[in-house]
């Protein structure tokens, strides 16, 4: 998975997979109506559909720079 | 209970298996507690971890061991940690999983295993680099289904 490539290049980074319907809570606070969701620091990035590398390397930054 | 990964699937698991590097130890988290897929999971990753003598499996209560369910950031059961090992030495990569990887999430399942074990990401030198530098801390959460 993507994101746990990502979690790999730096202890800043913890990534978890997520069971959307066993924790429908947790999917319905962020608006995941369809999977992949990715929630990038409690909501402050989101990427919806399975994307590219560069993708989520920019929305991590766009987190960051908020 | 009956086995959940059949002879063939095993097979070509033991195949990908062929090629581990390093030793990976998972970490299980159950609970007590009423918990719909902590029985499942526990039995999925106690039958992959017997696919490989590079694959070891330790089995936490996250209440009771509550300390190392924080040390390692788990909050939810069933949850599972893919961590390093050298030794006695574990290390964390933040490489977790939050419910059973079944389904189309098990094959993302068995190619972390392969991921954490080569202790390589496959990234680009690009990615690589701006990752090694990060300052702040990155949560990230990926909402995945079975099917």
């Amino acid at each position: 998975m993507l994101a746990h490539q990502f979690a790999m290049e730096s202890p800043m980074i913890q990534a978890e997979a997520v069971e959307a319907m066993e924790f429908s809570e947790l999917a319905n606070r962020y608006r995941v109506s369809g999977v992949p969701h990715t929630v990038v620091n409690d909501g402050k990035g989101n990427l919806i559909g399975a994307v590219p590398e560069t993708n989520l390397l920019a929305e991590i930054q766009r987190a960051l720079a908020d | 209970m009956a086995q959940l990964l059949n002879d063939q699937i095993q097979g070509q698991i033991k195949e990908l298996f062929g090629n581990l590097k390093e030793p990976v130890e998972i970490m299980f988290f159950g609970t007590k507690e009423q918990c719909e897929y902590c029985d499942d999971t526990r039995q999925l990753v106690e039958e992959v971890s017997a696919l490989s003598d590079k694959l070891s499996l330790s089995i936490h209560d996250i209440q009771a061991d509550a300390g190392t369910a924080r040390q390692y950031g788990v909050d939810k059961t069933p949850g599972l940690v893919l961590a390093g090992r050298d030794g006695n030495q574990v290390t964390d990569f933040g490489v977790r999983y939050a419910g059973i990887p079944s389904g189309h999430e098990f094959s993302s399942f068995i190619n972390d295993l392969v991921i954490v074990s080569n202790r390589d990401s496959g990234l680009t030198p690009q990615t690589r680099e701006f990752l090694k530098g990060l300052t702040k801390p990155v949560h990230l959460q990926v909402f995945v289904t079975p099917t």
